[in-house]
């Protein structure tokens, strides 16, 4: 269904800072698959990555190991079907498409984990959080996924929440942009 | 607010967490008199000291796990999963 | 105005060519940048600045710092403002507070000529009876004693807080010279710092000492500066140390906000707090022009703001001897320089709103203006008592030590011993090297153990031996209380004679005299007047210091805002997909746990009795979704559910009710199974977390063998109730890929197939408003596409959104009880009306012995359906239900509407068994007191029993 248009629960644009210190933008439509497999199985071996770390596949999914026996893969939009096919589901394997089902934005900049420090209170310094690093963690009281994804040299962060979070989370992120000069667009004001 | 160290995340704030109380042993429904029930239900050794209780890493990896804290100084020691 | 204002002095802190103006108490003053509050007064002759909180004696500058308990005063909109450390800014109001009708004349110094009325305690022995005078006469008169400033509500111009998370290796509680030198060494050694300081500059007692001293501290001021790891925050406290270290830190001058709360998870603590002079005890120690050395050495050097002009001194230790150099070279003239070293006292102070003579202890009265005391030292241990120390009293040097501190707390500086700037410094970086050692270690460990860290380069480092010279106890006399009684709590009003009398009642332990006495109950919390007031008790009791041990300090250290506290609120609200629609279509909003759901479109009434006439639609996705996968979907289904489950056929769905271990009604929903392995899960959208956590559990802990695999898809799918007799001619024309028909999909049915184009929708029959329903689970993404076109293709039909309240009304009318509403924390599961859904006869159920011994029970409350016999009566929910004659309660109405269908009230209850047949005659007891009467009715549903309408 081409014609159908894929709506984000994110009612507003990117918000960023004149300055580029800090970005914020939606990325909802991103394709998001979970896969559970059982250790042993040869979709455990094949996807690889163990828990809290991240890797580019070849063919542009990202594949992180976001819980024990369970990985989330990132596509690009509207490749789901494709991305599901390519797991081996011998054995033990639930493949399930949560593309529908997490809200997800991008967070960007120098100040991207100053920013975040407001809201969330995971240790975030390099070595804890290094470039890849997958991890969970209450977001501004949001259970959310969080990868370090660094994206045209600078930090980067992908976060992904359940879907009905989605624009409370991205409003109480642009809210804590503003100490580092983010401009809020109308109508998102959490106060 | 204590650290809890969850065998699958590493260390983590308390509020990531739901703590669930000593580990209890669950017995068979089917033959379990009400009083066994019942204490499985409700009678907790409740120490001062080393006690064996569960958590869930609930905002983490979402597993449950044991770990053995000590009630009065909140030192805890050898995460198991369990 | 006299002109206070002294010629340069080498480390002063003000710009003599900026001038601020602002007010006092409606009056005009000017200040200079770099001025505080108290200190521009201070300039320009003021000498009074507050009146205390019981007896509104005259109060005047006695330490010139944050902790000076006579200098709160209201700025503008805001209370308690510290004058002795807030920085002066042009255009500030300053008044002063607790004062009536003004700070000259306040009618409350009255109370100082019926003080032994006031005496300790005076409000558990007073305003007592008559007990009906507390209103009108005790609280007023009361409310006048309480100290503190006036909030705005409406004009505050306040903006709103903030907080932040940091993780420093080392947190490093004092920017003097130890701190200073502890920040620098640890930053040196790889470890991130963060330094804090109250005072709105670093250097603690180096920035008002001497030419050497300024040089020491301009050099600390460049390496710590030049140094990246080290983060630096003035005009910031730690306020508290809690578990692990973690600590709260209370951000002021933050661009941001005027108050920003850290809580910080720290490697290493190192507390530098320095000392905190004591105020000496004697008559009339709280007259203005009683100062403490280091006042004086603050105003003259700090702010180059002359004192007095004939000063009396008493010194007991080197500082206050070098108050006396910084008075001479101020100009003032000393009259006497008194050695408590040699027993050299004074006695009292003669003076009102300003000191005027002396009484010292050899005898002579000398006049003076000004006396200044240098009697001793106070260590600020709340850090380290919050980290479990009990600190031990040293009567050689006449103050408390560090005893026992956990391995990542370290205490440096002044509150360890004394020593010169050099030792001071090497103290603090010896233990800074310490603190990082131990903070790099547990940063080792950390990565090691971290799923997400980068592991750790090399090995664990070394643990370094603590090899630290400890700083001297110089000996110091103790100094505590002259021959005469004098103020002991300034901010309390309490007096050394109130602690003798307080001991003498009989309350002589140390955490009774302070909670009968309030002595440092208030705001300085003990930092000025708990050794003294010891001290005093050990007099008292004729025991040594030693044994009388001090109060438990709490955080926070310092008074923090409630409003840093609470900092940015989150509250976290979760929408559908389709909420903006909704809200566009004049949904009136219901907030129900986290969600915001439609309860309504303006006409409640009229959108019910549409479903039961046409066809309505309803977003119900907040209704809790589990996708279940796995050869063992079955067995976890058949333990958390009190019926069966191994036999459910694909395409089919049924209904389940969970009970808790303790038998007692925990959730309920339907779940259909899509495939061989694979089955979707529905709970109350409020039990829809617990549910999944409990899912998780047993099978993690309980029946790890089973394979199931859990996937919460509450938010994923949205999910829409389409209900009413044209209902699925509705659907016919956008639902492709499934038969509708009844016989190719019977009630209690699941399909997949595709509506309005969107594949992937999940379609089931059940009935929870009682007309023929069909409940679609469509992919989020698409979802409002097919509202839309419900809505543009219904709209022959008659279609209408309805809402929350609609469906209450619709489900109550069929009699379709709710979990949480028509149940509660205590019903167990006959009560729930379940029938023969309940299976005893399985192997393993959660509770089910429980469930089993509920079931024996003949007492057990019954639900039923009620109606009221005058049908226009519509009963509140949670009515009691009572015995006509005795008022004994039988029971509560759970669930109550007028019901649009039948045109009367209709209700769910629990009763007591006895009124539980067809028939039975029950009386409510409604809120406005009358009783009224109501009949039991034979089935639940009120309206269409036989479910005739849903089945079609």
């Amino acid at each position: 269904m081409p014609d159908i248009e894929f709506k984000s629960p994110i009612a507003h644009g990117p918000v960023s800072a004149p300055d580029g210190s800090v970005s914020l933008e939606d990325e909802t439509s991103t394709t998001k698959v979970v896969v559970r497999a059982a250790t042993g199985t040869a979709a455990a071996a094949d996807l690889g990555v163990p828990y809290g770390q991240s890797r580019l596949r070849a063919d542009g999914t990202l594949v992180c190991g976001t819980r024990p026996g369970e990985w989330t893969l990132f596509a690009a939009a509207g490749r789901a079907t494709e991305v599901a096919a390519s797991v081996d589901t011998d054995g033990f394997v639930n493949v399930v498409d949560v593309t529908h089902g997490r809200a997800m934005m991008r967070v960007s900049g120098p100040k991207a984990t100053a920013m975040l420090a407001k809201v969330c209170d995971i240790d975030l310094t390099d070595d804890m959080a290094p470039d890849g690093a997958v991890f969970s963690g209450s977001v501004a009281k949001v259970t959310c996924d969080l990868l370090r994804s660094d994206w045209r040299g600078e930090v980067s962060y992908l976060i992904s929440c359940e879907r009905s979070f989605g624009n409370y989370l991205f409003a109480t992120l642009a809210d804590a942009s503003t100490e580092f000069g983010a401009e809020l667009p109308t109508g998102l004001d959490i106060h | 607010m204590i650290v809890v160290n969850c065998p699958h995340c590493g260390p983590r704030n308390s509020s990531d967490l739901r703590p669930c109380g000593e580990v209890t042993s669950r017995p068979d429904p089917a033959t379990a008199s009400l009083s066994e029930w019942r204490t499985y239900l409700y009678m907790r050794e409740n120490p001062s000291g080393w006690v064996t209780e569960a958590w869930y890493c609930r905002s983490g990896c979402r597993r449950y796990f044991t770990i053995e804290r000590n009630t009065a100084t909140n030192e805890t020691r050898r995460s198991e999963a369990s | 105005m006299t002109h206070n204002r002294l010629p340069v002095r080498p480390g002063e802190v003000i710009d003599r060519e900026t001038s601020l103006a602002f007010t006092w108490n409606g009056r005009p003053h000017t200040g200079l940048r770099g001025d505080t509050i108290a200190s521009a007064l201070a300039a320009d002759g003021v000498e009074v600045f507050a009146r205390s909180m019981k007896y509104k004696r005259r109060r005047g500058i006695m330490t010139a710092d944050h902790w000076d308990p006579n200098l709160s005063v209201q700025v503008g909109d805001e209370p308690n403002v510290r004058a002795g450390s807030r920085r002066l800014v042009a255009g500030m109001e300053v008044s002063a507070q607790n004062v009536w009708p003004s700070l000259k004349f306040d009618i409350g110094a009255a109370n100082q000529l019926v003080g032994r009325f006031l005496s300790p305690g005076f409000y558990y022995k007073t305003f007592m009876r008559p007990k009906w005078l507390w209103h009108h006469l005790y609280q007023t008169i009361l409310r006048r004693f309480a100290p503190g400033g006036r909030i705005h509500w409406e004009t505050s111009t306040h903006g709103a807080y903030d907080k932040r998370y940091a993780h420093p290796d080392v947190l490093v509680a004092g920017g003097g010279p130890a701190g200073m030198g502890a920040a620098i060494a640890a930053a040196e050694a790889g470890a991130s710092v963060m330094l804090v300081e109250h005072e709105p500059e670093l250097g603690g007692h180096l920035r008002w000492g001497d030419a050497e001293d300024l040089t020491a501290l301009a050099d600390l001021l460049a390496a710590v500066q030049s140094h990246p790891g080290i983060e630096v925050l003035v005009d910031s406290t730690v306020t508290g140390r809690y578990d692990h270290n973690w600590i709260a830190v209370m951000q002021r001058s933050h661009e941001v906000a005027p108050e920003r709360l850290i809580k910080a998870r720290a490697g290493s603590l190192v507390v530098a707090p320095g000392l905190i002079e004591r105020p000496y005890v004697f008559a009339g120690n709280d007259t203005p022009g009683v100062m403490l050395s280091g006042a004086v050495r603050r105003l003259i050097n700090l702010w180059a703001v002359k004192p007095g002009s004939r000063a009396v001194v008493l010194s007991a230790n080197p500082e206050g001897d070098a108050a006396i150099a910084d008075l001479e070279a101020a100009g003032v003239e000393i009259v006497a320089a008194l050695d408590a070293r040699v027993g050299e006292d004074i006695v009292e102070v003669e003076g009102r709103g300003r000191v005027r003579r002396a009484v010292l202890g050899d005898g002579r009265t000398v006049a003076a203006d000004l006396v200044v005391l240098g009697t001793g030292w106070t260590a600020p241990t709340s850090l380290l008592n919050m980290a479990g120390d009990r600190p031990v009293y040293d009567p050689t040097a006449a103050r408390y030590f560090p005893n026992q501190l956990p391995d990542n707390v370290l205490a440096t500086g002044g509150i360890t011993g004394n020593g010169s700037t050099v030792e001071l410094v090497a103290h603090g970086s010896a233990t800074g090297t310490l603190a990082a050692n131990r903070a790099l270690r547990n940063r080792h460990e950390r990565r090691s153990s971290t799923a997400r860290a980068r592991s750790p380069e090399g090995p664990m480092p070394e643990s370094l031996q603590d090899t630290r010279v400890p700083l001297a106890r110089t000996p110091h006399p103790e100094c505590y209380r002259s021959s005469s009684h004098g103020m002991v709590d300034f901010s309390e009003d309490v007096s050394s004679k109130d602690l003798f009398q307080a001991s003498g009642e009989g309350f002589d332990s140390i955490e009774l005299m302070k909670r009968y006495t309030t002595a440092t109950m208030g705001p300085s919390q003990g930092k000025l007047e708990t050794v003294n007031a010891a001290a005093v008790l050990a007099e008292a009791r004729s025991m040594d210091m030693v044994d009388i041990g001090t109060t438990v300090w709490r955080p926070p250290f310092a008074p923090i805002s409630l409003g840093a506290l609470a900092g940015r609120i989150f509250e976290p609200i979760r929408r559908s997909a389709l909420q903006d629609w909704h809200e566009a279509h004049g949904a009136s909003p219901l907030l129900a746990g986290q969600w915001v759901r439609p309860d309504h479109y303006g006409d409640p009434v009229g959108e019910a009795r549409n479903v039961r006439e046409n066809v309505g639609i309803i977003d119900v996705t907040p209704l809790g979704k589990l996708d279940l996968r796995g050869p063992d979907v079955a067995k976890l289904l058949e333990l958390v559910y009190v019926n069966r489950w191994q036999k459910l056929e694909i395409g089919r769905v049924r209904y389940g009710t969970m009970v808790a271990e303790d038998g007692v009604v925990s959730d309920d929903g339907v779940t259909g199974r899509l495939g061989e392995d694979h089955y979707l899960m529905t709970t109350t959208s409020s039990g829809a977390g617990a549910v999944w956590e409990m899912l998780e559990d047993y099978l993690q802990t309980y029946r790890p063998e089973w394979n199931v695999h859990v996937t919460a898809v509450t938010g994923g799918l949205t999910s829409i109730n389409v209900a009413g007799p044209r209902c699925r001619d509705l659907l016919l024309r956008l639902v492709e890929d499934v038969d509708l028909s009844p016989e190719a999909f019977p009630y209690f049915h699941v399909r997949r197939g595709r509506v309005a184009g969107v594949s992937g929708c999940i379609i089931w029959r059940i009935g929870f408003t009682g007309e023929l329903s069909y409940e679609l689970h469509v992919p989020s993404g698409h979802a409002l596409h097919v509202w839309e076109s419900l809505i543009a293709n219904g709209e022959d039909l008659g279609i209408r959104p309805f809402g929350v309240e609609s469906q209450r009304i619709l489900r109550l009318e069929k009699g379709h009880y709710i979990v949480g509403q028509d149940t509660d924390g205590l019903t167990k599961a006959p009560s729930a009306g379940l029938g023969g859904l309940v299976k005893l006869d399985k192997h393993d159920t959660l509770g089910l012995p429980e469930l089993r011994a509920s079931y024996a029970r003949t007492d057990l409350p019954v639900l039923v359906a009620i109606q009221t016999d005058d049908p226009e009566i519509v009963p509140m929910e949670a009515d009691q239900i009572v015995d006509g004659d005795s008022n004994r309660i039988l029971g509560r109405i759970t669930s109550s509407r007028m019901s649009p269908t039948l045109g009367r009230s209709v209700c769910l209850g629990q009763v007591d068994p006895s009124l539980a047949a067809a028939g039975s005659k029950v009386t409510i007891l409604l809120v406005n007191g009358h009783r009224v009467s109501g009949t039991v009715q034979e089935h639940h549903a009120h309206v269409d029993p036989e479910g005739v309408r849903q089945n079609a």
